[in-house]
């Protein structure tokens, strides 16, 4: 194939030669940060009411304390405590297969299981790991949002009548929203760029794509300077929506 | 004394005492990813050892040279030569015209074909009968080159891994349907798993693995082949090779 220069250095073929492998994996990229953001906030929100249940009567109590507040800590303190270069290779090489594997897995086997692997194996455990992980950093977003509103206005709305579950979801969170989106949106840039990780398992995103090209050229500039352009655009791209949601939903206080 | 002039001074003395590190310093710095065995693997004991790193030590034995092997990994091992963090690289590098235009390759120093491994169930004879399979190789390795070639760079049947043990690993959980690779790594990892075997197209080429060097490093060439052909001549070469493939070497041509 031709060479062309870009300013006399940059091998801009090579770029285009792998530009279906750089489009594909700009959209696996997009797509693994959308699903693991909307269920890791999910997760994050369940795990954080989840450390923060107590009760004062007796049975509730220690539920709460046994089933809900020391498991999530656990979780919490696994998840952010290990590396999630580590949890990612631990599920896809050993959780997963443990569940989906065409020989004897627990949840699928046989022909489902191989081509669930085969087309989806990837992306699955990618898309798992950076959830549970995800999850883990959210919720303590989600704790500390909480538990910076005033019991004062816990205690006013119960007084009112409203039940807890109406108290969490129509005076706590939406204030305690306004103050984790910041943070939030911290976790979302964080989660895009750590989206690249998943390239090890051989799920063809983003940094699979610098790779490949680096890997068949040995040339380091022009595929990660071109990977590292667009992970910009994208997380600047998310600072801007997050920047928007502030604007929109941060308005309450400065009335 | 004007400050400029101390700088100056300093930075004179700096460089001298830095060139005096280098001069007295000429111990050279081999790299080879140790994810290769037989070729280069980690022992129990953290030391590098394997086919390659017995030939380089012999061929420095008999030329001379003071080195150090550093474990490199193979997606980076090409710019470590570029950068000079390695002076050279033997890690089971397939000589080609492609990797010839950038660097410079000792006499050959193994005979190498690409293998391709299978589920035992599999009914794959040849190279072609893996079309629309999912094919693993490392990236940037001949078995990449040699499955880019047939199915084509983008294609995403082909999935790139960084390693020999990751591809074998997807291999074994059925996250791909072959590994392509070179025999000596692939035979060896193939009868490591029971449920694994071989298949070796007949129309693989012939292949040869070489010592790689910066190009035009033609001093290093030099003692390095001299030091190939040494041990090639009083009879230490053939027994590292039987000592690693329990074969008789072959006879490798001069070139």
């Amino acid at each position: 194939m031709e060479q062309v220069l870009w300013f006399g250095w940059f091998r801009v073929d090579i770029i285009t030669e792998y530009g279906v492998l750089f489009w594909r994996g700009l959209q696996m990229t997009v797509l693994v940060t959308l699903i693991c953001i909307l269920q890791g906030t999910t997760l994050g929100l369940a795990i954080g009411m989840a450390r923060l249940a107590h009760s004062r009567h007796a049975p509730i109590k220690q539920l709460c304390q046994f089933a809900l507040r020391w498991p999530a800590t656990v979780y919490v303190s696994f998840f952010r405590g290990t590396p999630l270069f580590v949890q990612i290779l631990l599920i896809h090489f050993a959780f997963l297969p443990l569940f989906i594997n065409p020989s004897d897995g627990l949840l699928l086997s046989g022909e489902t299981a191989r081509n669930l692997k085969q087309n989806y194996g990837a992306f699955l455990s990618g898309v798992l790991a950076l959830t549970l992980n995800a999850g883990a950093y959210i919720s303590e977003i989600f704790r500390a949002g909480i538990q910076s509103i005033d019991r004062g206005q816990v205690e006013a709305s119960r007084s009112l009548g409203l039940s807890f579950s109406r108290t969490m979801f129509h005076v706590v969170l939406p204030q305690a929203f306004r103050r984790m989106l910041p943070p939030l949106g911290n976790n979302a840039i964080s989660l895009l760029k750590d989206s690249s990780l998943i390239s090890a398992i051989g799920l063809a995103e983003l940094a699979y794509a610098a790779r490949t090209v680096a890997g068949a050229y040995s040339r380091y500039w022009e595929p990660y300077l071109t990977i590292s352009l667009m992970y910009w655009i994208l997380t600047l791209g998310l600072a801007n929506m997050v920047k928007k949601l502030e604007a929109r939903y941060g308005r309450g206080d400065s009335r | 004394m004007k400050i400029s002039q101390k700088i100056t001074i300093a930075i004179g003395l700096f460089a001298a005492a830095l060139g005096g590190v280098q001069a007295q310093n000429k111990e050279l710095v081999v790299g080879s990813s140790a994810t290769y065995r037989p070729f280069a693997y980690e022992n129990p004991n953290k030391e590098i050892v394997g086919y390659d790193i017995d030939i380089i030590k012999a061929v420095a034995q008999k030329s001379g040279l003071q080195i150090k092997i550093v474990n490199t990994p193979w997606t980076g091992i090409f710019a470590a030569l570029n950068n000079g963090d390695v002076d050279l690289v033997i890690s089971g590098v397939t000589i080609n015209d492609k990797r010839k235009q950038s660097y410079d390759f000792s006499m050959p120093y193994f005979e190498a074909r690409q293998l391709i491994a299978v589920q035992k169930d599999s009914s794959a004879k040849t190279l072609k009968d893996l079309a629309g399979k999912k094919i693993g190789v490392v990236t940037g390795s001949t078995g990449d080159d040699t499955a880019s070639r047939e199915f084509g760079k983008t294609n995403p049947d082909i999935r790139r891994f960084e390693s020999t043990p990751v591809v074998i690993s997807e291999l074994v959980n059925s996250g791909i349907d072959a590994a392509i690779g070179d025999n000596g790594v692939i035979a060896f990892r193939a009868q490591e798993h029971k449920q694994l075997k071989t298949v070796n197209d007949p129309a693989f080429p012939k292949e040869f693995f070489g010592i790689v060097v910066k190009q035009g490093n033609k001093a290093l060439l030099d003692k390095i082949n001299s030091g190939m052909a040494a041990i090639k001549a009083d009879g230490s070469y053939a027994q590292i090779y039987k000592k690693w493939f329990q074969a008789d070497a072959p006879n490798l041509p001069a070139q």
